[in-house]
Formats: structure tokens, C-alpha cells, sequence
């Protein structure tokens, strides 16, 4: 079984704790994760802007990255979405290249979908005494439908106080290339996001997509709320960790 | 709230005609803001109480987009038999390629009944004709009777809520318009607002020579017209008046009665979370030789108006399924933030911003509309015929793109990002050349400066500064750790769950069939496909 | 040119554009004009749906609820002549002056009782009862338009639905020469008559058969109400009674 790590360009590039994490996490399992080195960025945001010759371009990279791959593991909603959702219509004009999208999508899984419906792990053995809010993100939501995998998760995770969060289906104003097309308006977005996460008083902000995490942190931290933002998978590697010492 | 939201003031100019400035305008209007998001979340919330209350709201939802798909896959079938049998009945439709037919018909037929005026009820349709200016300029008198449009006729404004036009006016504002319509000063008490409309525009509908409505569907084998409200205003134009003209989106058909009970479900649920509106009439015809009441002459205006345009066409037809009822407003947290008045168009909210550009003929050129948008699929959600707003947004964005119309500025920076992702190394050269650039910008790991392309996001927010190694390059070293740390084997249970899935993956395999296969009406449309680029240019 | 030549002329016009009109929906389809009644696979509510039919006595009992919830009245009465005093009681104490009803066969008991009342209450010398009775059969226009200026000044209107629909909380009520539409619609106060054994479960039920209605017998107007009419529109504050009643009254009657 090949399992492969699509680290998404965020990831590798801002956030490498996150794809350690999941790394680390998968290892306990006696799963070996490969990380092909010729993947880049799902292309999202040419796409998503209409760029698409760009856009394939991109995701070129990625299809041919993990041809050889039974299973391909993501710490993104956003970008596993663009895989399932969008490939397809991405590159319908070119057979050879649609033959290889509809595989990928096939194999593509974020990263708590892959735990709980592909490993079937509920409980990874964390411990992690803190106030956490879960933010789910829109793509994760809307197009993969994962609702109750990460709850699942954290359900499990000893002495982690989840807390809801107030309208939490609404969007943050991330959107990519939005948040700074239109700054104002997804501004206005985030502020009503932070605002709601303040309310839930959690010293940590838990997600699966570090594009929405990065946004509601960054204006947290412009506010000087000191909410530490977390993808789940850090979450449950520095749990299990934890749970470990003791 | 925490904080207010600086709008970049230098950008804001007083009319602005960019979605961009119309929003920054209207994030400064705090009244406008809150009035907006009172409103949405309520109706929004009710929706959502009205299907989980209902059941199986899935299955309703796939119900009434597949009536719609087959409907406007047969179109022009269901609209022959439509305008048949209300001709049996005794209606005289009419045809409108475009709203300037539809304005000359509607003068034609109040000219000769010498009109002195006329009373409409609440038709999007006929916000697009602008069809009370035309009846102005020849003296007749129109009168908006749905309470919110009212006000706004009397504000000489445009609705800024497919179903509560007024969302964006408070009581005091709106006792200070009907005070001087009234000549005496009306407390901003809505029972007492209400009730004075209620008495003025009671005479208004007995003294009327015509009734204006639109038409929420026409029942193509009954010919009859279907009318949802709650007022009462809609019966009343349509029953009170000698003549009744009915402006109808050509796209407005069912087949049967029987589709009724599922729009009837969806429409008000989805709109208000009522069950049902107070008030649904089936209205077949001009009254009958024996009646005493109703309409002595009716008449129906299909109109097309760009409407033609989405068929054939495999991203936009569906927006043709589209029932008005305004859910993707209330869900879509872009509209609650600027109201709808910051669109531009007729129509606002998710379904303006895709569907303005689409019967306006030049989805390319409408500039920066489909960018008002995060993409969060809210409007997908929330749509009661599942059309999939948020990928036409994508697909008009596209449209721009193709047509040569993008922004210079994100032209070269798509440019550059095809350099940078078309290939590894690039990635990784351009993450070191980022560590270097970052120095002296960072400060405790982040960097709060607002130059250059950093304006718009760190005018509300920090960004992190780039970590010392991107995972690539920490890759090799934390694979031999994990290695050496010794790797257990894979549990039985896990390892047998994954074979399963391949397994079963590697069987379906060959009966793969694409996602635009799910209905035969679809798969209808998908066929056009080839003739697509053409029709393209016509844009 | 008379009303009847610019009709004729428009219509002329009309058809010839159709064609054009159909044509071209045709054309951006990329196919033939579709003459033939399309196949369909699917038509009305889900399958399961037509299976939801609730008993007589749950219909009523969610009739109410749904009806009250939407902010009108109801009330469950053994018998007509229930119906009768609880409208006698109902004039007496509003001081309604100006009554309107339709000449349905059903609400002769109401007819004939009112008219008592009538008579009674100019006996008391305490009320002056204008009551009229919708009936349009033989009446020239003039006469139709009195009808109209009635239901206008009406206190109150009374009706007998020819459904009522439990689910949504709705009565049915079609147009014809002895059923005015106004006579639901402009008086302050509605009152109607529903005999429990027209109510139905769900609206398809009741739509469903008038898709088969014979052209020459399908109404003017069908009008489904539930409740009365109301507005949000200022702030979102409810407010009843906009253009339509604001007081509807749903009597249940119970017999057979």
C-alpha cells in the first residue's frame, strides 16, 4: 500500500509543522507515508481567479505526483476539494489527463476522512487539557461533506474541551485571492469570525484548512487575541504526544 | 463590536461604479450592516427550522431541480402547451425578445385602455423592464403595492432584497416617507405605517384601470398563472382591476398541478420558513361570463430578455431553475455584510452576481461582480433547486479571463504563479528567495507591514513570516528519524480495510461514469458541449 | 380602433412572434422544436410523500395548529347550526354592520339565520345589518361592480372552502358566479366554513385532481389561504392585516 502525502503549498511552504504532524501521526500506525517531490499546488487559486491554463499547469504536477499512489493523504479541505470537485472540468478536453484526474479523486482523501473512514481510527490516544473550538471550513463542509470526522476525533481526545462555535458554517472572507481583492469585505468577514471565536473564550482554534486558519489567526493577532491556531492533525500529534510523557 | 472597518478611504469616490467601492460604501453604513444581517440571519435561520421541520429535505430539493432540469430541457414544449391553454381560457399572451418589446407591448395595451393608472404587486421581472418609468412618462400613474416596494417607490429607490426590498430602510426612515405622503406626522409605529398604507392604497386598487403582477409559475397543462404572497396585494391586482398584464420570465413553467406541491414546498420554506404564504392563487384566465369579480381582460408577457442565452450552455442553464426565493441571499455572508444595493443590478446577491452578467450578455465585461464572492458554496447549500452558484461564480471568472478581460495586474501574477507551480524547483527557489525578502519585514514571526501586494490582507490581519525550512527540506532528515525511531507494522484490521477500498476502487473502475452524468436531462445538455465556444462568442 | 380589433390585431402579432420565439429556444438547445409530449420519469412530490396521509382526527387536530400558528382563529363545532350561533354571537359582539357572503348550498343555514339576526337586531334597534348575498347569476355589469363595491366595505366576509389542506394549514377556495373572490379578500374579517370531511392531508391531494379539471369547468381564480394576511416588511416586524383580512376564522364543522 503506497500512501502519499500531498503537503499542499501552504503547508510546505508556511505551515511544515502541519504535514510533520500528519507524518508523525500516520507512523504510529506503521504507515509509511511518501512524499513525492515533483507535486506543487493543486491550483486553486489560478483557477478559482479563471486562469486555467495556469491552473492545469499546476495540477499537472500533481496528477502526475501521485500516479503510482494508493492512497493520497491531504491536510486540506480546500485542496482535496479542488481535486474531487473541480478536476474533472479542469482538464475534460484532454483524455489522457481526465483518465488521471478521475484516479486521483478516487484516492484523494483529506486528512481526518482518511483516518476515520479509510484507517477507521476514532481515538488516536491524545490527551490535550485545553478549550478548543472547531472552525469548519467551507470546501471540507461543502463539497467533501466532512462533518462529523473531525468531532469524531477530538470527541476522543482526553481532558480537550471542545466548545461551539457560534455560527460556525459561516465563511471566514479567506477565499484566496478574495482576501485581498476584496480586503473590505473579507475584512468585514473575518472580524465577525474572530468575534465569534472570542465569544467561545478557547485558547485554541482547531481546523483542516491553514488558508482559513491563517486568516482568522493573522486578524486575531492584529487584534492582539492571544487564540493559538492549530490544524487538527497538530493537534492530535502534539496530544498523542503528551498523553506519551506521562 | 470590536472594532470598526476601515474602508481605504482613498478608493471610495461618490458614486462609485465598482462592486468594490459600491461594498466599501456600504461596510461604512453601520445601520444599513446590521439592518442587513438582522434580517438574513432570521430568514435564514427560519429556513433552516422549515426544511428540518419538514423532512427529507434532500430529496425535496433533488425533486424540484429535477422538475426544473426537465422542464427547461423541454422548454419549448412546455411553453407552447402553456400559452395553448391559457389561449383557451381567454388570455391573450404576448412575446418580448427583450425588455424594450415588453415596455412597447405594456404601452400598447394601456394607451388603448386609456389607463389613468395602474397597481403592481411585487415582480423582479419587472424591475428588469424599469416598466413604471415608461408608464410615467405617459401620465399613468404607478403604484408599487407590496408594502417594502411601496416605501421604496416613495424613497425612489431600487429593492435591495428579492423578498424584503426595504431590508436596507428603518422605521423612522420609513414613517418620515409615508408622514409626507400622508401630510400629517405617522409615529414610527408599524402597526400604525401598515395601517395607513393599508387605507391609501385601498383606493388605489378600486380606482386602478390596470393590475401588474409577475408570476411565480405558470402551469404549462392548465395554463394557468401561480402567484405566492403574503400581503394580499397580489390578489388584489389581480382581481380588482378591468385589466390584469402579467410579466412572466419565460423560464417561470411546471408541467402540472402535481409539480405545484413541490414548489410550493420549496419556495416558501426556503423564502420565509413559512409553510405555506397566506396567500397562493391558480389563476387560469380572465373571469368567467357568470363571475362578478376578477379581470375582464388578461393578459400574459413572456418575456426572454437574455434568459435564451443560458440555454445550451453547460454552466449557466441551470441558473434557468432558479424560483426566486431569495435563500441565497440570506445565506451568503458577502450580502449580509454589503447589502444588495452594492451589486449593481436588478438582481443581487449570489444569484445577481451570476445571474446580471448572464442576461446582460457580457458576463466578460461585468468586472468585478463574480469577484465579490469567497467561493464558500453557502448559496449552493441553501438553494432549494441546487444550482451551483458557486461554481458558476468560477466559471464566469474563467469567462472574463478567456475573453482577454482580466486585470493586468493578476494577469502577470498568474503568469507568475504557472512559472513558479509548473515545477518543484521553482517552488522551493522561490520559498528561499521568500526567507531572504521577508527579513527585515519580520517582527516576532510576523510581518504587519502594507506595501505593495500586503496592502489588502495586512490592513486586517497579520501574515506569518516564512519558517526557517519548508517541510520539503525537512523531509529527508524527519524520514530517517522515523525510521530509526522503528515503524510498527500496520495493524491487521487497518490493513485489511485499505485492501478493501482499492479493491473495490480497481472494480468500479470501468463503470466510471463523470459527475454530469447524474440525470438524463443533463446529460441531454451535455451533448451541446461541442457547440459551446461558438455560442461563447457571442457573448 | 375598438377594444375588440386591437385585440385581434395584438393576438395576430402575437402568434407570429411565437413561432419565431419557439424556434429560437429550439436553436440554443441544438435540436428540433419538441412537439410531442417528453417523456417523464419523475412528476410531483417524492413517492413517499403520497404515502403521509394522517387520520380524520389528526388532520383536524394539525389543521388547527398549523392555522393558529399562522396567526388565525379556529374553531371545531359539532354541527352547522354550531356555526350559525357562533356567527350570530360573532355580529352581535363585533357590531359588524356591513356582511357579505357567498350563495353557496352549504351556508344556507347561515343565510337563513343571519337574516333572523338581521331582523332582530333592527327589532333591539341596536345594529343595522347590511348583509349581501354573492350570487352573480343573470346580473349585468353594473350590478356585478355593486357586488365588488360590497365585499369593499365589508366587516365581514363569510365563505365555504371547497378543501381545506391540513399540512399547511390552508382552505381552497375556486371562483364561480355564487362564490366571489373579493368575499375573501377585501372584508376586515374572513369566516370560513370548512365540513371536516374536505380536508385533506397534503396539497397534492387537492392539486393533483385539478390537473384533470375539464377546461370549461376550471375557475377564474383558485385561492389557497392560511391565515391572515401579513407583512414583514418594515424591520421585520409581523403585522397583520396589510391588504387582506387580518382576522380569519376557520369553523370545522364536524357532521357529516
Amino acid at each position: 500500500m503506497k500512501v502519499s502525502l500531498f503537503i499542499t503549498c501552504i503547508s510546505d511552504v508556511v505551515y511544515p509543522r502541519v504535514a510533520a504532524a500528519i507524518v508523525k501521526l500516520l507512523n504510529r500506525y506503521g504507515i509509511e507515508v511518501d512524499v513525492p517531490d515533483i507535486q506543487t499546488c493543486c491550483g486553486q487559486p489560478a483557477f478559482n481567479s479563471g486562469y486555467w491554463d495556469e491552473a492545469r499547469a499546476s495540477a499537472s504536477t500533481i496528477l502526475d505526483a501521485f500516479e503510482a499512489s494508493d492512497f493520497v493523504v491531504a491536510p486540506s479541505g480546500s485542496c482535496t476539494g479542488m481535486i474531487h470537485h473541480y478536476y474533472e472540468e479542469l482538464f475534460k478536453d484532454d483524455r489522457v489527463r481526465l483518465a488521471q484526474a478521475i484516479r486521483l479523486k478516487e484516492k484523494t482523501y483529506e486528512f481526518t476522512q482518511f483516518l476515520v473512514q479509510v484507517l477507521g481510527i476514532k481515538d488516536v490516544g491524545a490527551e490535550f487539557p485545553h478549550k478548543v473550538t472547531y472552525h469548519p471550513s467551507c470546501h471540507g463542509t461543502r463539497l467533501l461533506g466532512i462533518k462529523e470526522e473531525p468531532r469524531e476525533l477530538l470527541s476522543h481526545v482526553r481532558g480537550l474541551e471542545l466548545i461551539a462555535l457560534p455560527h460556525q458554517e459561516d465563511c471566514c472572507g479567506f477565499g484566496g485571492t478574495f482576501a485581498v481583492k476584496m480586503s473590505a469585505i473579507s475584512g468585514a468577514m473575518v472580524e465577525e469570525k474572530a468575534d465569534h471565536v472570542l465569544v467561545t473564550e478557547a485558547e485554541v482554534l482547531v481546523g483542516l484548512d491553514m488558508g482559513c486558519l491563517m486568516n482568522i489567526g493573522g486578524h486575531l493577532e492584529y487584534r492582539g487575541e492571544p487564540v493559538r491556531i492549530m490544524h487538527v492533525a497538530e493537534l492530535l500529534e502534539e496530544g498523542v504526544r503528551r498523553a506519551h510523557e506521562h | 463590536m470590536l472594532m470598526s472597518i476601515r474602508a481605504d478611504h482613498s478608493t471610495v469616490q461618490k458614486t462609485p461604479d465598482s462592486v468594490k467601492g459600491r461594498a466599501e460604501l456600504a461596510l461604512n453604513n453601520e445601520f444599513l450592516r446590521r439592518a442587513v444581517k438582522f434580517t438574513t440571519e432570521r430568514l435564514k435561520s427560519g429556513k433552516l427550522a422549515a426544511a428540518e421541520e419538514h423532512g427529507n429535505w434532500e430529496e425535496w430539493r433533488e425533486r424540484g431541480r429535477q422538475i426544473r432540469l426537465h422542464t427547461i430541457a423541454h422548454l419549448d414544449y412546455y411553453l407552447e402547451q402553456f400559452v395553448n391553454n391559457a389561449r383557451a381560457h381567454g388570455v391573450h399572451v404576448h412575446f418580448a425578445s427583450d425588455a424594450k418589446e415588453a415596455v412597447q407591448l405594456t404601452m400598447r395595451i394601456a394607451k388603448e385602455k386609456q389607463a389613468k393608472s395602474a397597481v403592481k404587486s411585487k415582480s423582479m421581472v419587472s424591475e428588469e423592464l424599469h416598466i413604471n418609468h415608461a408608464l410615467e412618462e405617459e401620465g399613468i400613474e404607478a403604484i408599487e403595492t407590496d408594502l417594502g416596494e411601496y416605501i421604496i417607490q416613495l424613497a425612489h429607490e431600487t429593492p435591495s432584497h428579492i423578498i424584503i426590498p426595504a431590508i436596507h430602510k428603518n422605521r423612522h426612515q420609513i414613517a418620515e416617507l409615508l408622514s409626507k405622503e400622508a401630510g400629517e406626522d405617522l409615529p414610527p409605529d408599524t402597526a400604525v405605517l401598515a395601517g395607513f398604507v393599508r387605507k391609501k392604497l385601498r383606493e388605489k386598487f378600486l380606482e386602478a384601470d390596470i393590475g401588474m403582477t409577475g408570476c411565480n409559475f405558470a402551469i404549462a397543462e392548465t395554463g394557468s398563472m401561480v402567484l405566492f404572497e403574503n400581503e394580499g396585494n397580489g390578489r388584489m391586482v389581480s382581481t380588482v382591476p378591468k385589466t390584469q398584464i402579467t410579466f412572466m420570465g419565460m423560464e417561470r413553467i411546471i408541467p402540472t398541478l402535481d409539480d405545484l406541491e413541490v414548489m410550493a414546498t420549496l419556495l416558501p420554506r426556503s423564502a420565509t420558513g413559512q409553510r405555506l404564504t397566506v396567500y397562493m392563487s391558480v389563476l387560469s384566465g380572465p373571469r368567467r361570463a357568470a363571475d362578478a369579480d376578477g379581470p375582464e381582460e388578461m393578459h400574459i408577457i413572456i418575456l426572454d430578455n437574455g434568459r435564451s442565452l443560458q440555454l445550451g450552455d453547460t454552466h449557466f442553464q441551470e441558473l434557468l431553475n432558479c424560483i426566486r426565493c431569495g435563500a441565497c441571499l440570506n445565506a451568503c455572508p458577502v450580502y449580509r455584510h454589503i447589502g444588495g444595493h452594492a451589486y449593481g443590478g436588478v438582481y443581487s446577491g449570489p444569484i445577481g452576481a451570476v445571474l446580471t452578467p448572464a442576461l446582460n450578455k457580457n458576463m466578460a465585461e461585468w468586472d468585478d461582480i463574480a469577484s465579490a464572492s469567497s467561493l464558500c458554496g453557502a448559496c449552493y447549500e441553501a438553494c432549494p433547486v441546487k444550482i451551483p452558484l458557486h461554481d458558476m461564480l468560477v466559471y464566469l471568472r474563467h469567462r472574463k479571463v478567456e475573453a482577454g478581460r482580466g486585470e493586468q495586474a493578476e494577469k502577470m501574477g498568474m503568469q507568475g504563479f504557472r512559472f513558479i507551480m509548473s515545477d518543484a524547483k521553482r517552488l522551493k527557489m522561490i520559498a528561499k528567495l521568500g526567507r531572504w525578502v521577508q527579513k527585515p519585514f519580520v517582527r516576532d514571526g510576523k510581518i504587519t507591514t502594507q506595501i505593495g501586494p500586503l496592502k489588502g490582507w495586512n490592513a486586517y490581519r497579520h501574515l506569518p513570516s516564512l519558517p526557517s525550512e519548508t517541510f520539503r527540506e525537512q523531509w529527508k532528515q524527519l524520514e530517517q528519524e522515523l525510521h530509526a525511531s522503528g515503524r510498527p507494522t500496520v495493524h491487521e484490521e487497518i490493513r485489511a480495510r485499505m485492501e478493501k477500498l482499492v479493491a473495490a476502487r480497481n472494480q468500479s473502475d470501468h463503470m466510471h461514469a463523470g459527475d454530469m452524468a447524474r440525470s438524463s436531462d443533463l446529460q441531454a445538455a451535455s451533448r451541446l458541449k461541442a457547440a459551446e465556444g461558438e455560442r461563447r462568442d457571442e457573448r | 380602433m375598438n377594444d375588440k380589433t386591437f385585440l385581434a390585431e395584438l393576438d395576430a402579432q402575437s402568434r407570429v412572434k411565437q413561432e419565431e420565439f419557439f424556434d429560437h429556444i429550439a436553436s440554443r438547445l441544438q435540436r428540433p422544436r419538441q412537439k410531442t409530449a417528453p417523456i417523464r420519469t419523475l412528476k410531483g412530490a417524492p413517492e413517499d410523500w403520497d404515502r403521509y396521509e394522517l387520520s380524520l382526527e389528526a388532520r383536524i387536530t394539525q389543521f388547527v395548529k398549523h392555522w393558529e400558528l399562522a396567526g388565525g382563529h379556529a374553531h371545531r363545532l359539532a354541527a352547522m347550526k354550531d356555526a350559525v350561533l357562533l356567527i350570530q354571537d360573532m355580529v352581535r359582539h363585533t357590531g359588524a354592520k356591513h356582511l357579505i357572503m357567498q350563495d353557496q348550498p352549504e351556508l344556507e343555514p347561515i343565510q337563513t339565520a343571519l337574516l333572523r339576526t338581521k331582523e332582530e337586531l333592527q327589532r333591539e334597534e341596536q345594529q343595522d345589518i347590511n348583509l349581501t348575498i354573492w350570487n352573480a347569476h343573470g346580473l349585468d355589469d353594473a350590478a356585478k361592480g355593486w357586488l365588488v363595491a360590497a365585499a369593499a366595505q365589508a366587516d365581514i366576509g363569510i365563505t365555504a372552502a371547497h378543501a381545506a389542506v391540513s399540512y399547511t394549514g390552508s382552505v381552497v377556495l375556486p371562483s364561480s358566479e355564487i362564490s366571489g373572490r373579493t368575499v375573501s379578500l377585501l372584508p376586515t374579517m374572513l369566516i370560513v366554513i370548512i365540513p371536516v370531511l374536505r380536508l385533506k392531508t397534503r396539497l397534492g391531494e387537492v392539486l393533483r385532481p385539478m390537473d384533470e379539471w375539464p377546461l370549461a369547468e376550471r375557475p377564474a381564480g383558485i385561492h389557497f389561504v392560511s391565515g391572515p394576511s401579513r407583512s414583514a416588511d418594515i424591520e421585520n416586524d409581523l403585522t397583520i392585516g396589510v391588504h387582506g383580512p387580518g382576522i380569519v376564522h376557520a369553523l370545522l364543522i364536524e357532521e357529516a
